[in-house]
């Protein structure tokens, strides 16, 4: 495809159009100040200690890794056991592709297409595609574990190093391809509302079908060592990336140059296809590609009165005002797939810990997990994954944040209406996985059931008067609909975190409390004072938080409106 | 159509007895501060019932800063802000209950159509279900809306989504109407509907408030006007108030654009300023 430049009018003092490495270098300063006009803004100054306490964590986690796939480098190369290779190049290769579906995207929120306005070469457009796809967390940890690897090899093996640096340097090449164009693809499939619902379908039944496929593959390796399962599964994996990557290494390390060329050169022909197919998406973006939500308009017809169909009001018996916001909010949340597949992951992956923990065969512990213990600690693990939303409850509202603002009501009704969008969630959610749960491995015993269900009401209630606050508090505005890009506001994730953590604490000693006092009904009674109690906070929090809507009205218009 | 809207709208209108010797719109010492920065500087507005009243002043003067405190998007850092003779600050719900507003960018909820977002304003201004979705309807059909149904207001045009603003300020009937640039991007056809369905809601007694850069509007449409100027009130009356107000050479009447331009006065600036860009001219 041929390098696209918009030179514009050459006018006088334009001496040309500035290089594709110039424009790179003002796209990067343009970030860097961004970034530093952040700083001054205390909210954004608080959001970055925030990222940097996650960057501790992160850090962390990835350091740690690293040593362990340097480790494994090493002792591969030194030992001779070369074909673990083929798991270290997999376990990065799904994560680098896997992680950021999850999460959605770790990365800065900053759409590049916007400076399509500017005479930007195409090929500068497509390399500052290709950076933020470097910048992302699943990149980074690729990239730091394949380094790792290589410096591993080194220490094994000074002379392999510049072969398995090649290899290296090309692995992640296909890999940051790859991720730019999965994601590029899965936002304008998601664009549309018909691919959307494909989509989901296909993903509920992948999930589904993920169930039945674990005993299929446990009763084929069944008696069999994990190494040699492991070794048969893989080799039917052999044409794909990073078995092409780590058989490369093995190669060289077995000193067969011609083999080690022919896997460089096949990784070489999928970078270029996966490269190809970027080039097309990106040009497609470049040519300003529209990713509207509906077709064409069609012609108007003046002559005929298009009316709205009677519907019957599912939140008739709630004030106007509440029902309005809940009915826009279930209209936002039906719109929405992301947030739509993020609901369906919590009661897939319960039922997925109930395969390997609990039920008649845990395939991880070996030991059986009581219903007991491993009810309670999925329903937290539920409200753990469904509340983190509650902290940043305006992230959507974007502009329309000044409705509440100018309507006749006071804000506490805004925060019940979302307050009651969230447990209506949380119902369905903690219903469908009770209901799993049932079929999976039994109910708990009576004590314990309304112990747990009364600590969520504890939990639950508890939580929305802090997460109300920090919404008002620290507002993150999200880009509905996208997938990347979408961070909150690193001080609410803390909080959020922190609140989690403490009251998970609680609830696990009186939940304990019961079984060592031999009282089994004691955490129950406990847990339903617990549950008035914050029931109660809460209200009373209402009128005080409505208030403080009205003090921090400005940083919140101004933050959700950019 | 415009006369069914209109009569309903305005029924809340016809008795306003009881508040007939208080101004619609009165600020006393209204004043905002962002730091160092005095965005607006002790305004004293006063505007009648019924008027339709012209707010104007050049870029980053305090229009804005001084709707947002009129409409409760902001709050003052001292003064006051009546509105139908109710203190803003003690009864904020009331007030709000009485105005309808097109704020600076809109604020709609795009992911809504046009037809939901109408039903949400009519819900959150207190209307039952019925009045509202049946206004919806008939404000959607006014506007020339109603022939993308399935449409959210994301892939609306600029003029479209201004249209669905207006039509959301009003579809309660409101009392006072703050307007911020409401005829930007708005096509000639609909602009000009929209100009005589807001002319018929001043008849009946409707207070409009409306910023605008477009000087011709303002004279044609409103009667009184304001000017502010660097977060100051520097003229305030009927538009033949303010043409005495301003020396002419000749016995023709001053258009707005030349009253704007002796109070502000920012002729000679333009100039030098345009000498410096020689590269461009």
């Amino acid at each position: 495809m041929a390098d696209v430049t918009l030179s514009g009018t050459t006018g006088a003092g334009i001496t040309g159009s500035s290089g594709t490495l110039g424009q790179i270098r003002l796209v990067a300063g343009l970030r860097w100040r961004i970034l530093r006009n952040l700083m001054r803004v205390r909210n954004s100054r608080l959001d970055i200690i925030g990222l940097v306490m996650a960057a501790i964590f992160a850090g962390a986690f990835v350091i740690g890794l690293c040593w362990l796939f340097g480790w494994g480098a090493y002792f591969s190369v030194s030992t001779g056991h070369l074909a673990w290779f083929l798991l270290l190049f997999w376990s990065i290769g799904l994560f680098w592709q896997a992680f950021p579906l999850f999460i959605a995207g770790f990365g800065a929120p900053f759409e590049f297409r916007t400076l399509l306005r500017f005479p930007l070469r195409f090929s500068a457009f497509y390399i500052i595609g290709l950076a933020y796809g470097l910048a992302d967390f699943a990149a980074v940890c690729g990239v730091g574990w394949l380094v790792s690897i290589a410096v591993g090899v080194g220490i094994a093996r000074f002379a392999l190093l510049p072969q398995v640096a090649l290899v290296v340097v090309l692995f992640i090449w296909m890999n940051i391809t790859l991720e730019c164009l999965v994601s590029s693809w899965l936002e304008r499939l998601l664009a549309r509302r018909r691919t959307r619902e494909l989509l989901f379908g296909l993903f509920i039944l992948l999930s589904v079908s993920a169930q039945f496929l674990r005993p299929a593959v446990i009763d084929y390796t069944e008696g069999a060592h994990a190494y040699v399962s492991l070794q048969r599964l893989l080799s039917y994996l052999s044409p794909f990336p990073p078995s092409l990557a780590a058989s490369a290494v093995i190669a060289a390390g077995e000193g067969h140059p011609l083999h080690f060329l022919t896997r460089v050169g096949v990784l070489l022909i999928y970078i270029v296809i996966l490269s190809t197919l970027l080039w097309q998406r990106f040009a497609a973006q470049y040519r300003g590609e529209e990713l509207s939500e509906t077709s064409a308009p069609t012609k108007a017809t003046t002559s005929s009165r298009i009316t709205t169909k009677q519907k019957s009001d599912p939140f008739g018996f709630l004030s106007p005002q509440l029902g309005a916001i809940l009915t826009k909010e279930v209209k936002y949340l039906a719109r929405n797939g992301f947030v739509l597949i993020s609901l369906l992951m919590p009661p897939l992956l319960v039922l997925l810990f109930s395969s390997q923990f609990a039920g008649k065969h845990p395939s991880v512990t070996h030991t059986r997990i009581t219903s007991d213990t491993f009810f309670p600690g999925m329903m937290g693990y539920l409200v753990l994954m469904l509340m983190t939303p509650a902290y940043n409850c305006f992230a959507y509202e974007s502009k329309g944040i000044r409705n509440y603002y100018t309507a006749p009501i006071r804000f506490r009704d805004v925060l019940l209406a979302k307050n009651l969008m969230y447990a209506a969630i949380l119902v369905f959610e903690i219903t469908l996985a009770t209901i799993l749960l049932s079929i999976r491995i039994g109910l708990p015993s009576a004590p314990v059931f309304a112990a747990t269900i009364l600590a969520l009401v504890f939990a639950v209630a508890g939580q929305f008067t802090i997460a109300d606050w920090v919404s008002l508090s620290f507002p993150r505005k999200l880009e509905y609909g996208s997938m990347r890009g979408q961070r909150g506001s690193g001080l609410s994730v803390w909080i959020a975190f922190g609140v989690q953590i403490l009251l998970a604490g609680i609830c696990t000693v009186i939940l304990f409390a019961g079984r060592w006092t031999k009282s089994p009904w004691l955490p129950a009674e406990a847990f339903a004072v617990l549950a008035l109690a914050s029931l109660a906070g809460y209200f009373a929090a209402l009128d005080a938080l409505s208030n403080a809507a009205e003090k921090k009205k400005e940083v919140l218009i101004e933050t959700l409106s950019k | 159509m415009l006369q069914s809207i209109s009569e309903r709208q305005l029924q809340a209108t016809r008795d306003p007895s009881h508040l007939m010797n208080e101004p619609a719109i009165l600020t006393e010492n209204l004043t905002r501060t962002f730091g160092a920065l005095t965005a607006v500087d002790s305004i004293n507005l006063s505007v009648t019932a019924g008027q339709f009243f012209g707010f104007l002043g050049p870029n980053g003067a305090g229009k804005s800063t001084t709707i947002k405190m009129l409409t409760g998007l902001l709050s003052p850092t001292s003064g006051r802000v009546r509105l139908l003779g109710m203190d803003f600050a003690a009864d904020p719900v009331e007030v709000k209950r009485q105005i309808g507003v097109v704020p600076e960018g809109m604020g709609l909820f795009e992911r809504l159509t046009g037809a939901e977002y109408l039903n949400f304003a009519g819900r959150m201004y207190g209307l039952d279900r019925e009045t509202a979705r049946r206004r919806s309807d008939e404000l959607l059909h006014f506007m020339q809306l109603c022939d993308r149904p399935k449409s959210v207001i994301a892939d609306y045009s600029h003029g479209m989504q201004k249209k669905l603003a207006l039509a959301a300020a009003v579809i309660h009937g409101p009392r006072i109407l703050f307007l911020d640039e409401p005829f930007e991007g708005v096509d000639a056809l609909a602009a000009g509907a929209l100009k005589s369905l807001l002319a018929r809601m001043t008849d009946r007694g409707v207070t409009i408030f409306l910023t605008s850069h477009v000087l011709e509007i303002v004279e044609r449409l409103c009667s009184h006007v304001a000017i502010i100027h660097k977060g100051r009130l520097v003229a305030q009356g009927s538009l033949d108030e303010l043409r005495a107000g301003v020396s002419s050479d000749d016995s023709s009447p001053r258009t707005l654009e030349q009253i704007f331009l002796s109070i502000v006065g920012q002729g000679g600036t333009a100039r030098s300023q345009l000498e410096e860009l020689s590269w461009l001219t």
